[in-house]
């Protein structure tokens, strides 16, 4: 049975049926072509998928989308808008498939503990969240 | 993952109705973090979910009458973050902390974390030194069940059919106390051994997580407790060296809270 | 010069950071199905009966396949096995059969309503029993279990060891690594009407895909078109051709729709090509002084059960035993050998960290005898620039003297003062330390493999911390590796209408930054901004050949044929300028318009092709197989908690000459990656098997180190300039991983007196180490239990 579920996804308000056993990932992924949110284990030990849901941020791989019902979710496709991309200037990405949820990691959540990386040994992505922790005044900004 | 139902009751009366009626292939989503992997490995098969998070009351955390009433569905971020919690028993946001990663912290719940009953579960070491009750509310009423009685086995616990654990009570008591979970990794880890310790009026309580099909209180002492555990070989450690790791960590956390 | 050793962000960073690159799980096609492959769940057995009947039958099932429904083509360097499995199964993970469905789940429900049987058959799992006399045969055709013997030697080894003053043995048992690439692996393949495949596919190896896929398909090579979309980590796990690509491209055969095979974690984990199991039985004599006088070592590989790179990884193995430090007599002995468990492959140093952790411990080990500095030790025996070695190696440019120097100044031993006077940076000369820079991780605590019963902030009277310093040294090929008779990769660099460059190149990015630094070096040569240079797509049809992304070769061969490609374009212009008699700053847009708006007009293409200057190896396995050698040195600090055996790296100072640093940033990439690799090689990382699969196929169990778990790191690089390098550079890859097992291990050794030879370095083996030796209350002594 398919449950209509309201979600505001990227500050836009989003009305779609799904299955229950979809998750918050699959939706997003397959329904909604946010493909920037990616599955690197789909069991929430890698956190490539993470997102931010009411403002937090959440493994999207461990959340149905029927739970997720009401929830404001800003995916990186949000986040890109505002511009904010330190790691582009700090050699913070290689392979760039967990570049995503490291960004949704370092916006919304305490500590980065949970975002696996297997290219660059964390150092230039600690010093990128670091940089984008304060924005220096005029500093660029690329839009993709 | 294969289909099931989904349903959202208003009230637990209402879940423990549609637990009840549901059997054995209907189950409770609380945060999801053991749940859905199991589902996704076709562990588990389901014919219903019964989602819990529009139920009021059970994000409760409250303090009243020298007891902490947490919620069973408050979360393991919640319980990290909360003032309340780190005023009155420290020991515990102290073990919510070390658990996964913020990105499953802001979603697992305290409720979820001892239901699953894992021998390794990070907060019932902490709550075992607590003296913590657990609420249970059923089809013929609610009960407490004191935290040594909950574990029966390595995913099992006192639970009844149809039983919900509603809320987790633990009593203030003045002193001090710590969590030593010992993991290769720093975060994202499961405890290899974890040893909470807990001391008032100059009494040491000490419990352990990993080293025997239940969590388990166990001897204030380093070589009585390496002698009640029950540690199991697996591809994390030896039997052999969870034993001696007890020891080791009963040692230190003593030494930690004195 | 402008562009050419600035920190210059990845062309692609922007679209990374956006979220807008597509991996192989983001490709969008009308029609496109989702394939799933049914696994053996036992090591060893013969298939009985294989029924897809059900399956085919099954809602939203396009094709089913099982080994009789596809031609019986072996494939793979022994040509020891097919996609799909038809007699046998000899691992867990084997491919039975495949679907192809209108979604995964679909495909997967499919998956259960195949019937098979498969009568078990004795297994071997273990590599150092598996030529035992009796031990279940792998290949029954073969006869054996032994695939191949490597053999090597220089001068009279038993001589060396006679006029030996100090003799250290051991036996060095290294598990097998997986690659844990952060996106799993996946191929999405689409035929054509006129049976032209394409296929979308990460590989590190386009042109040699399209061969042998092409081969195994029955069909022409030039029908067969590669197109690689992001790759989400290669590290040498996308180093061969493997059953799902094969597989992807008969099921879309089958079903007349494009399809993808896309493993999850788990599938990845238990079908990825690791690094295979080694183990080392090495022994080495050194004089009174120091100076080594012979090495040797029996090696046994595992090759698992069919043979891919795994099985070639004694051949680096043996260019380092006869190469690294100057050794008059070694002699060498490695057996690849079939085991009951998933085909091993190509990881990062292919061989080089296996064989690099034997040599540098023996290294320490023998500098404690002897009673020297284990730098010392190392500088003593170093490799020199413009020595050919026994091997056959032509050293040309030759920082290991430097690298020694720089890790010993910043991270000199306890008790030692710091070698006075000395300035870090020094100013010019051949030999010139470039930058050294200090990333301070920005963790919440301090940085380490992390022991969470560590006592913080209350010190017991009797701390069970012990510190320690460790160094190893490394060498690798630099400058290509000729290990096929092509070593070569194709370039050409076009100029367009309106002056801007696009590059050609064959060579692959898998996130190291390739496509940059081709960037770079094309924009510098022609003179023009990066911003006028764009690379072209990753696709069989366009680029040129390439032998493929492997050995640390790219930035050297790629470099080497972009920067000839863009010099022959820059002449082009300039020879049209004077044909066309236009001024000599004539801009190229003007340049290449007027050629295209007059009679008889040309382009303007440079092309190159750029096949490096070294040998496959003889009879005797000697030869110079590259071009250039690299070199580097690492020292690592580490504290053991002797109670508990937990190993925490404090630091880790890596000094690499890279020839060149083209783009610094990306050059501490590697170093920084390479390192995090090696800390989770040296203490965290092993793939534990039982019955031969996986037991630990999840990013939980099997554990890579994570944000919270390294230490500072300190890169230095070293520059050398190489005569044949592109701008001087040489590869840097793979060196970083190399020498990081040994470095920790020499450092537990120098903390503990114990000497580790078994990777991982986990908890419970130092535990078990230390607890072998009573005595725990000697900290800091150097080695003095081995």
């Amino acid at each position: 049975m398919r449950h209509s579920i309201a979600m505001t996804v990227n500050g836009r308000r989003t009305v779609l049926d799904v299955e229950p056993h979809r998750t918050l990932l699959e939706v997003l992924r397959d329904r909604l072509d946010l493909l920037g949110t990616r599955e690197g284990c789909g069991v929430g030990e890698c956190g490539a998928c993470t997102v931010l849901l009411n403002g937090r941020a959440v493994v999207s791989c461990l959340v149905l989308a029927v739970s997720a019902d009401g929830a404001e979710i800003t995916t990186i496709e949000g986040l890109a808008k505002e511009g904010r991309l330190d790691p582009i200037r700090t050699g913070a990405i290689q392979c760039g498939f967990c570049t995503p949820g490291m960004i949704m990691a370092a916006k919304g959540a305490s500590v980065l503990e949970g975002n696996l990386c297997r290219c660059t040994g964390y150092a230039k992505i600690h010093e990128a969240i670091a940089q984008s922790a304060s924005p220096p005044a005029g500093r660029e900004t690329t839009s993709a | 993952m294969r289909p099931f139902d989904y349903v959202e009751p208003r009230s637990v009366d209402e879940a423990v109705a549609l637990l009840s009626r549901g059997g054995e292939r209907t189950r409770l989503l609380a945060g999801g973090t053991d749940l859905i992997p199991r589902l996704r490995r076709r562990q588990w098969r389901i014919d219903r979910l019964i989602g819990l998070r529009r139920i009021d009351g059970l994000r409760d955390l409250t303090l009243e009458d020298g007891v902490l009433a947490i919620g069973a569905g408050v979360t393991l971020e919640e319980l990290a973050a909360s003032t309340t919690v780190s005023d009155v028993c420290p020991l515990l946001a102290e073990a919510a902390r070390l658990m996964a990663s913020p990105q499953v912290r802001a979603l697992a719940t305290i409720g979820g974390n001892l239901c699953h009953a894992s021998p390794a579960a990070d907060l019932a070491p902490p709550l075992l030194c607590l003296n913590a009750t657990l609420r249970a509310i059923g089809p013929s009423g609610g009960r407490d069940i004191p935290i040594g009685e909950f574990f029966t086995g390595p995913g099992r616990s006192a639970l009844r059919d149809g039983e919900l654990l509603v809320q987790v009570r633990v009593p203030a008591v003045e002193g001090r106390g710590v969590y030593l979970k010992f993991s290769p990794r720093r975060a994202m880890d499961l405890a290899v051994v974890g040893v909470a310790c807990f001391r008032s009026h100059g009494v040491a309580t000490v419990a352990v997580g990993a080293a025997a099909p239940t969590p388990l209180r166990v001897p204030a002492s380093p070589d009585e407790a390496a002698a009640r555990c029950s540690p199991i070989d697996d591809l994390r450690a030896s039997a052999e060296y969870r034993r001696e790791m007890v020891r080791v960590l009963t040692r230190r956390a003593l030494e930690i809270v004195p | 010069m402008t562009l050419i050793g600035q920190r210059i962000p990845k062309l692609d960073a922007a679209d990374k950071a956006t979220g807008r690159s597509r991996y192989i799980q983001d490709l969008r096609l009308p029609g496109l199905l989702e394939a799933r492959v049914l696994r053996s769940t036992v090591p060893h057995g013969r298939i009985v009966s294989v029924d897809v009947s059900r399956a085919r039958e099954a809602p939203g099932v396009f094709a089913v396949l099982a080994s009789q429904d596809i031609p019986p083509k072996r494939y793979g360097y022994a040509k020891d096995t097919t996609a799909l499995k038809g007699d046998r199964v000899r691992r867990i993970g084997d491919e039975i059969a495949a679907v192809a469905a209108v979604d995964a789940d679909a495909a997967a429900e499919a998956l259960d309503l195949i019937r098979f049987e498969i009568e078990p058959l004795p297994a071997v799992f273990d590599p150092e029993r598996t030529l035992d006399p009796g031990a279940p045969l792998v290949h029954e055709d073969r006869g054996s279990n032994l695939v191949r013997t490597h053999d090597y030697a220089h001068g009279r080894v038993e001589e060396g060891f006679a006029r030996a003053a100090h003799v250290v043995e051991g036996t060095f048992r290294l598990p097998a690594q997986a690659h844990g690439c952060l996106g799993p692996a996946g191929a999405v393949a689409e035929w054509d009407a006129r049976g032209r495949l394409t296929l979308h596919d990460p590989t590190q190896i386009p042109f040699l895909i399209q061969r042998d896929l092409a081969d195994t398909l029955g069909i022409p090579p030039s029908d067969l078109r590669i197109i690689q979309p992001t790759i989400a980590g290669g590290f040498g796990a996308r180093l061969d051709l493997y059953p799902h690509e094969i597989i992807s491209a008969l099921l879309a055969r089958a079903a007349g729709r494009p399809v993808r095979l896309a493993m999850d974690r788990e599938e990845d984990f238990a079908t990825d090509p690791v690094r295979p199991r080694t183990v080392v039985r090495m022994r080495t004599a050194a004089a009174a002084d120091g100076a080594l006088l012979a090495r040797e070592a029996d090696v046994i590989v595992d090759c698992g059960a069919y043979v891919s790179w795994g099985a070639v990884t004694p051949i680096v193995m043996m260019h380092t035993m006869g190469s690294f430090y100057r050794v008059p007599h070694v002699k060498y002995r490695a057996r690849t050998v079939y085991t009951n468990t998933a085909p091993t492959g190509a990881f990062r140093g292919f061989g080089n960290p296996e064989i690099t952790f034997a040599i540098e411990s023996q290294m320490d080990e023998l500098a404690a005898r002897i009673g020297i500095d284990p730098v010392e030790m190392r500088l003593r025996n170093a490799n020199q620039p413009g020595e050919v070695t026994p091997q056959g190696s032509r050293i040309t440019s030759c920082g290991m003297k430097e690298c020694l120097e720089a890790v010993r100044e910043r991270m000199p031993p306890p008790g030692t003062r710091p070698p006075g006077g000395r300035p870090l940076l020094r100013a010019a000369g051949e030999n010139l330390v470039a930058s050294a820079t200090q990333t301070e991780t920005e963790s919440p605590s301090s940085p380490a493999i992390c022991p969470a019963g560590r006592i913080e902030g209350t010190e017991p009277a009797r701390s069970p911390l012990r510190r320690g310093i460790g160094v190893a040294a490394v060498f690798h090929v630099g400058g290509g590796a000729r290990i096929y008779r092509s070593d070569g990769c194709g370039a050409m660099v076009k100029i367009d209408d309106f002056g801007k460059a696009t590059v050609v190149v064959g060579a692959t990015d898998i996130g190291q930054g390739m496509e940059t630094v081709a960037a770079q070096m094309a924009a510098e040569e022609l003179g023009v901004p990066l911003e006028a240079v764009r690379i072209a797509p990753a696709d069989t049809d366009v680029r040129p050949w390439d032998v493929g992304v492997h050995a640390s070769r790219t930035t050297f061969i790629a470099g080497n044929a972009v920067r000839a490609a863009a010099k022959d374009a820059k002449r082009q212009i300039e020879a049209a300028r004077t044909a066309l008699g236009l001024p000599p700053d004539t801009p190229y847009d003007k340049v290449v318009r007027s050629e295209h708006f007059r009679d008889q007009g040309s382009l303007v293409i440079g092309r190159a092709y750029f096949d490096p200057p070294n040998a496959m190896v003889d009879a005797e396995n000697k030869g110079n197989v590259s071009a250039a050698y690299v070199f580097g040195a690492h020292a690592a600090e580490v504290e053991v908690d002797v109670e508990t055996g937990q190993v925490r790296v404090l630091r880790v100072v890596a000094a690499h000459d890279v020839g060149r640093a083209i783009n610094p940033m990306y050059v501490e990439g590697q170093i920084e990656g390479g390192v995090m690799q090696g800390i989770g090689y040296a203490l965290l990382e092993e793939v534990i098997l039982r019955e031969g699969g996986m037991s630990n196929p999840n990013f939980l169990d099997y554990r890579m180190p994570g944000p919270q778990d390294m230490p500072s790191i300190e890169t230095v690089i070293v520059e050398t300039n190489d005569p044949s390098g592109p701008f001087g550079a040489k590869g840097i890859g793979e060196p970083p991983l190399v020498p990081v097992a040994a470095a920790i291990a020499n450092a537990v050794a120098n903390a503990t007196g114990v000497r580790l030879r078994e990777l991982p370095m986990t908890p419970e083996r130092v535990w078990r180490a230390l607890r072998a030796w009573a005595d725990v209350e000697a900290p800091g002594e150097i080695c003095g239990k081995e």
